[in-house]
């Protein structure tokens, strides 16, 4: 721990601390689910009629007049729901309000935040309902944790699996209809609203600053609404009459995607930063925008860098008067370069590239600023049980921060933590996993230690294993990491206890999670 | 080939920088067979990220996740600075280096973490005279 990044910390106020934990929360709803939307990704790519081998692609030679039949559509008489449109409108919302959920209260949590969400789903039908989704679900589940607080641990032995069912489908009932009546029509405004606003920075010509909404739009998965709302109709009508319009660019060039992720992939941190590659060939590629989409929404300041490239992009045409003949669909730069109108092909590379090139120079100082950041907050947090010092601050506020570092220099040298320690353990400690980047050194000594410090104490039904923090998996009871990657293994596994230590040969905490596993034990037998 | 060779073991009177410490790691490794020379930037980068000391004395310096291409098998490396390494502000005694591929590495890891882990242990093992004692002292763990 060192006196430098306490000291940034605690200049920084509460209020940045609130926004970073946001921020981890948003991202522990997120990034769990990146794998499915990429794999939607994958199949709207192919699949959509404008799709790569789509009835209605781009290379003639790879349609498909089967298409619909996954796309979803009209074949050979039958109308076929396909996955794409069930994919993006129930499964990903729906994951997302689950995990969401699952963060804020357990698996019922999740089960709750997950029917609640379907009521936005729902109700807002026609709009892409993420947002609501990711407001929905945690929302529902804070509600429930709410709600069955009075009784909770007070149901005689036997009834509790009745009374939790029943109190958490009463929850989810109300909270559907609550999401379907109210949080709904919000939602619908706010897209039309959006649209609204475009439509008239299009008529008004100050249309670069269209991408101060379009690409905020884009992010909550308004994009088709806007894209196809707005700038198909009017770009058409541009391009009937002068055979080209750069309205088409506005939502589908795929640069300041490929820029942002691109800057994660060289700045991001943990599992962001692991799949970005991925999700760039998909987005500049295969056209699918929305794989972009979450890793904004993990991290929302980095719309800052979509919009200065997203308007730099729009600006380039501006300037060359360059544009497309017709809608890029999807925003691969395939699609853009086929429908790019004869002569436009300087302008309209060079806003893809310049637009690419601002998003990522943009992003990288947020980017590399919260990574310190990140690392700070987690100094300053103290070595002792994470969670247990995460909770304490977010009753205490900035104050605590000097408090936990005190705590953390006494307890190491005292047993002071061990009360905190054994109240923070709610769920059986049975699995037990250390971790560190590689997996291959430190963690590997840690579980060794701690497995011997067990079997010392006669515990034997606990497993400790090791393993990379990139290959955590959330299903760890308990993750113990030296302290400046616990903020990286918080976000890869968020609903395990977390533990820091210093030293991984003989931590004092680890006299702590021997008591607890011993305590615990104890207890059930 | 086993993971730990007598040759892999040395003991120096002096101290050396964390730098020359790194450096040495690697060239037993390579030596060894186990690493490309390009492994002591790979744990150069890990040791800026976070430090391998681990307590008790020890540091084991290795690269990082995205390093493993410079691993071309499991090797350990020993070195015991008598004068102490300055590991990022603590003091190390014992450098192991350290070589993971799969898994073979593991049961030695974890005798020697074990083995650190016990004040008395590590007396010992700063209180042997020759390398082929500390291969003794970390081998016999190994056997038993």
């Amino acid at each position: 721990m060192t006196t430098t990044s306490t000291t940034a910390t605690a200049s920084g106020g509460g209020a940045r601390v609130r926004v970073q934990r946001f921020g981890t929360f948003l991202s522990g709803m997120i990034m769990p689910n990146i794998a499915a939307f990429i794999a939607w990704g994958i199949i709207t790519a192919l699949f959509i009629p404008q799709g790569w081998v789509g009835f209605d692609g781009p290379v003639e030679a790879w349609q498909w007049a089967g298409s619909p039949i996954l796309g979803g559509g009209d074949f050979d008489g039958t109308t076929y729901t396909g996955l794409v449109g069930p994919i993006i409108n129930y499964l990903l919302p729906l994951l997302i309000a689950f995990t969401g959920g699952r963060m804020v209260h357990g698996h019922r949590g999740g089960v709750v935040g997950a029917v609640a969400a379907f009521g936005v789903i729902i109700g807002a039908e026609g709009t892409v309902m993420f947002l609501g989704a990711m407001i929905a679900g945690p929302l529902t589940a804070l509600i429930l944790k709410y709600v069955e607080k009075p009784w909770q641990g007070k149901i005689k032995p036997g009834f509790e699996m009745l009374v939790d069912n029943f109190s958490a489908g009463f929850v989810a009932f109300f909270a559907s209809l609550a999401a379907f009546f109210w949080l709904a029509p919000v939602m619908k405004w706010l897209t039309d609203l959006l649209g609204g606003a475009v439509g008239w920075l299009v008529e008004t010509g100050l249309i670069p600053l269209a991408s101060i909404i379009v690409e905020p739009a884009k992010v909550l998965f308004l994009n088709n609404a806007i894209n196809h709302g707005v700038f198909t109709p009017l770009g058409t009508e541009q391009s009937a009459q002068t055979g080209k319009s750069l309205l088409f660019l506005i939502e589908a060039n795929p640069g300041p995607g490929l820029g942002l992720l691109m800057a994660i992939t060289v700045f991001g941190v943990g599992a962001a930063r692991a799949t970005a590659p991925g999700a760039a060939i998909i987005q500049f590629l295969g056209g699918i925008h929305e794989v972009y989409f979450p890793y904004v929404l993990a991290k929302p300041v980095l719309i800052l860098g979509l919009i200065a490239g997203g308007a730099t992009g729009v600006l380039t045409n501006v300037i060359f008067q360059s544009g497309l003949v017709a809608p890029a669909a999807p925003g691969s730069i395939f699609a853009v370069l086929f429908q790019t109108a004869p002569g436009s092909h300087v302008g309209v590379i060079l806003s893809v590239i310049l637009a690419a090139a601002v998003t990522f120079v943009v992003c990288m100082p947020f980017l590399l600023a919260s990574r310190r950041r990140d690392l700070a907050a987690e100094a300053a947090g103290g070595d002792k049980l994470a969670a247990a010092i995460a909770q304490t601050e977010a009753n205490k506020g900035k104050k605590s921060e000097h408090l936990s570092n005190l705590a953390a220099r006494t307890g190491a040298a005292a047993d002071g933590a061990a009360p905190a320690t054994t109240a923070v353990a709610t769920a059986p400690i049975q699995n037990i996993v250390f971790a560190c980047d590689a997996g291959m050194g430190s963690s590997a000594m840690g579980a060794s230690v701690l497995r011997n410090k067990l079997k010392k104490a006669g515990i034997e039904d606990v497993t400790v294993t090791n393993a990379a923090i990139a290959n955590l998996d959330g299903t760890a009871d308990l993750v113990i990491t030296q302290q400046q990657l616990t903020d990286r293994a918080k976000g890869m596994s968020p609903n395990s206890v977390h533990v820091s230590v210093d030293n991984f040969m003989n931590a004092p905490q680890y006299e702590e999670v021997v008591e607890m596993v011993k305590s615990q034990k104890e207890q059930t037998e | 080939m086993s993971v730990l060779e007598i040759g892999q073991v040395r003991i120096h009177a002096g101290s050396a920088t964390q730098e020359e410490a790194l450096q040495e790691a690697t060239d037993i490794l390579v030596a060894a067979g186990a690493v490309t020379p390009a492994y002591v930037d790979a744990m150069r980068q890990r040791e800026e990220t976070v430090s391998t000391f681990m307590g008790n004395g020890l540091a084991i310096p290795h690269g990082t996740n995205e390093t493993k291409e410079a691993i071309l098998a499991s090797g350990l490396s020993v070195v015991r600075y008598d004068g102490g390494v300055d590991w990022a502000g603590e003091q190390a005694t014992f450098v192991i280096g350290i070589a993971g591929r799969g898994d073979e590495h593991l049961e030695i890891l974890s005798q020697i973490a074990i083995l650190f882990s016990d004040e008395d242990d590590v007396a010992k093992l700063n209180a042997a005279q020759t390398p082929d004692e500390v291969f003794a002292l970390l081998s016999a763990v190994n056997e038993a």
